[in-house]
């Protein structure tokens, strides 16, 4: 296999930008028909998600290890799509011909066997992981909403119940589907350690334009019915470092890192924690009652609620300025969830006060403050 | 292996570059351009160059088309005008641009849904804002009538202060109290009452306007 020469190919093909995916998909549609209604209505996102994953294999193609990784996880995710065996051969045969298309006469019998190879590795990790899944792990799992707490304006809890149990660490997060916007998976952090009836809490906030925030906290009532796919995500509690830790949450960043609080108080002798709650507004604060009532029963955590405008009798100022001007944090392990700038300006002041990046824990949930 | 002739990207510029292009700063006291306008216009540039790619892809592709037709007339094979591949390349431009109207279609329908919250939630915060500045006027008022009449029932009370401080200071108090309730009360029912008249008319227009959103949402193309 001439690696060198999959990459330049690679290159060419990826000059003609959206058209790449578009014929694929357009390609792969027509052939096989029944593949289809595994998309949603707008495949916008799903290029640029097929593209990027496909510039992912080829950069990343000389470390194996890495690589293997990164198919295994995308082959086990796939599950939840309905993808089987059978569509792998499809899609081959769909990126082949839309590569032979975009290459025009710098395709060749040579090339065409060393992609075919290429795909047939790819497709044989990511199958052969989606196989020993199915050992172990349903596609995807059924869960009923059995209550729906409207906390604010533009915030809502979900309890789900799974069938069969969902099992997750505290700190990851899961792909959710609302029937009512069908193929649009949405990530959210389970917000609380496992329980023995085995419910999850979901913390979901209403974003602008956010098809499926919106169905899920205006459109999702008691007895609703949800798509779960598997747990993902690396962000987890390092109970065995013995360092005291700080965790920042803005907004629903706070559901993953209430679960770990969750998880710390089954913990025999936790370390001291601080939890820093903000938001926008004193009703932002959305979990307070709750969070009063841990603060209460465990000394060792102490909570720091920051409304950033508006007036209350909480503290007030931007979230950071109260995290930094508090104390040093260099020797804490600290967890940031929450609106994208807001983790990386957090990671990046206490980094700038002496955090090693070791100890710097994040979940980015992607949208920002309006 | 053959030669890349068709576009050989050792030697060309390509969209890539234009993308993470940088050009040194200026420096304090001398012209330069600015930032913004050479950044949009980079990207316009990008555009164009992706499209006329694309363009070129397909004639490249109708040219090798008609020279199939062509060798395959004088091989005495099939000298139909489009072969099945023709077709096939065809319909997956047709499907293509389909699928470009679908995804348009779901843009607009989401951003109008975007726009319709955003301004709710403006809309909702200057209701909150409002009420509250209009109860700490409530509340001011009714607390500065209340003092007034406070005061006033002392001064009634013809009883020499030494004699009965007390039963002064509880009629005073009563009086306070009395007056303060009846002054929140009454204007809270009434800003109450035109509270819930904005907020009931407020959800007939988002209704109207969320039955509009999803029709919106709904629109998929005769493929699917």
């Amino acid at each position: 296999m001439d690696i060198a020469r999959l990459k330049s190919s690679f290159a060419r093909i990826a000059m003609h930008g959206d058209e790449v995916p578009l014929h694929f998909y357009a390609d792969l549609f027509l052939k096989h028909p029944e593949t289809r209604q595994m998309f949603p209505v707008s495949m916008r996102a799903q290029r640029a998600h097929l593209v990027e994953a496909l510039a992912h294999i080829v950069t990343s193609v000389e470390d194996a290890d890495s690589l293997t990784a990164f198919l295994r996880d995308l082959g086990r995710d796939h599950r939840k799509f309905g993808t089987l065996a059978g569509h792998y051969d499809a899609v081959g045969e769909s990126l082949l011909t839309t590569f032979a298309y975009f290459c025009g006469d710098a395709w060749d019998a040579e090339l065409a066997a060393d992609w075919k190879a290429a795909y047939g590795l790819v497709a044989s990790v990511m199958a052969g992981a989606a196989q020993e899944d199915e050992q172990h792990h349903p596609a995807y799992w059924r869960g009923t909403v059995v209550a729906h707490e409207r906390r604010a304006f533009d915030v809502s809890v979900l309890t789900v119940r799974t069938e069969p149990r969902f099992e997750y660490l505290p700190g990851q997060s899961v792909a959710i589907e609302s029937p009512a916007r069908p193929r649009l998976w949405r990530y959210y952090s389970m917000a609380n350690a496992p329980r023995a009836d085995g419910s999850v809490d979901f913390h979901v906030r209403l974003i602008d334009g956010g098809a499926v925030s919106m169905a899920l906290t205006t459109g999702t009532a008691v007895g609703a019915e949800l798509r779960l796919g598997p747990p993902i995500g690396a962000l987890r509690l390092d109970t065995a470092s013995g360092r005291d830790i700080l965790m920042v949450a803005g907004s629903t960043g706070l559901a993953p890192l209430k679960a770990m609080l969750e998880q710390l108080t089954g913990l025999r002798r936790p370390p001291e924690v601080h939890l820093f709650f903000g938001a926008r507004t004193a009703e932002g604060l959305y979990d307070l009652p709750s969070l009063e009532k841990l603060t209460g029963e465990h000394p060792w955590l102490t909570l720091v609620p920051v409304v950033s405008t508006g007036r209350s009798p909480r503290r007030t100022g931007a979230l950071l300025d109260v995290v930094s001007g508090y104390r040093n944090w260099s020797a804490h392990d600290a967890y940031i969830a929450g609106p994208t700038e807001m983790v990386q300006d957090c990671a990046t002041l206490l980094t700038a006060a002496g955090t090693p990046v070791a100890q710097i824990h994040v979940e980015d949930f992607g949208w920002s403050e309006p | 292996m053959t030669s890349d002739a068709w576009y050989d990207e050792q030697d060309r510029m390509s969209p890539d570059q234009l993308q993470t292009v940088t050009f040194p700063l200026t420096r304090w006291g001398r012209h330069g351009y600015e930032e913004e306008p050479v950044r949009a216009f980079i990207a316009e540039v990008h555009t164009e160059m992706v499209r006329l790619i694309n363009e070129r892809a397909s004639l490249w592709q109708e040219v090798q088309r008609l020279r199939r037709r062509i060798l395959g007339t004088s091989n005495g094979n099939d000298g139909v005008l489009f072969g099945k591949d023709d077709a096939h390349i065809h319909a997956v431009r047709i499907l293509s641009s389909a699928q470009r109207t679908a995804d348009r279609y779901v843009a607009d329908a989401q951003a109008y849904s975007g726009r319709l919250t955003e301004e709710a939630r403006v809309r909702r915060d200057e209701i909150m804002g409002q009420a509250q500045q209009h109860a700490d006027m409530l509340l001011e008022e009714a607390r500065t009538r209340a003092r007034a009449a406070a005061v006033a029932a002392m001064d009634h009370d013809g009883l020499p202060p030494q004699t009965d401080q007390e039963r002064r200071a509880i009629h005073a108090e009563l009086a306070y109290l009395r007056t303060f309730s009846e002054v929140y009360r009454q204007h809270l029912k009434i800003y109450t009452e035109d509270v819930l008249r904005t907020i009931e008319d407020w959800e007939t227009k988002e209704r109207a306007a969320s039955r509009d959103s999803s029709l919106g949402g709904q629109h998929r193309p005769g493929i699917a």
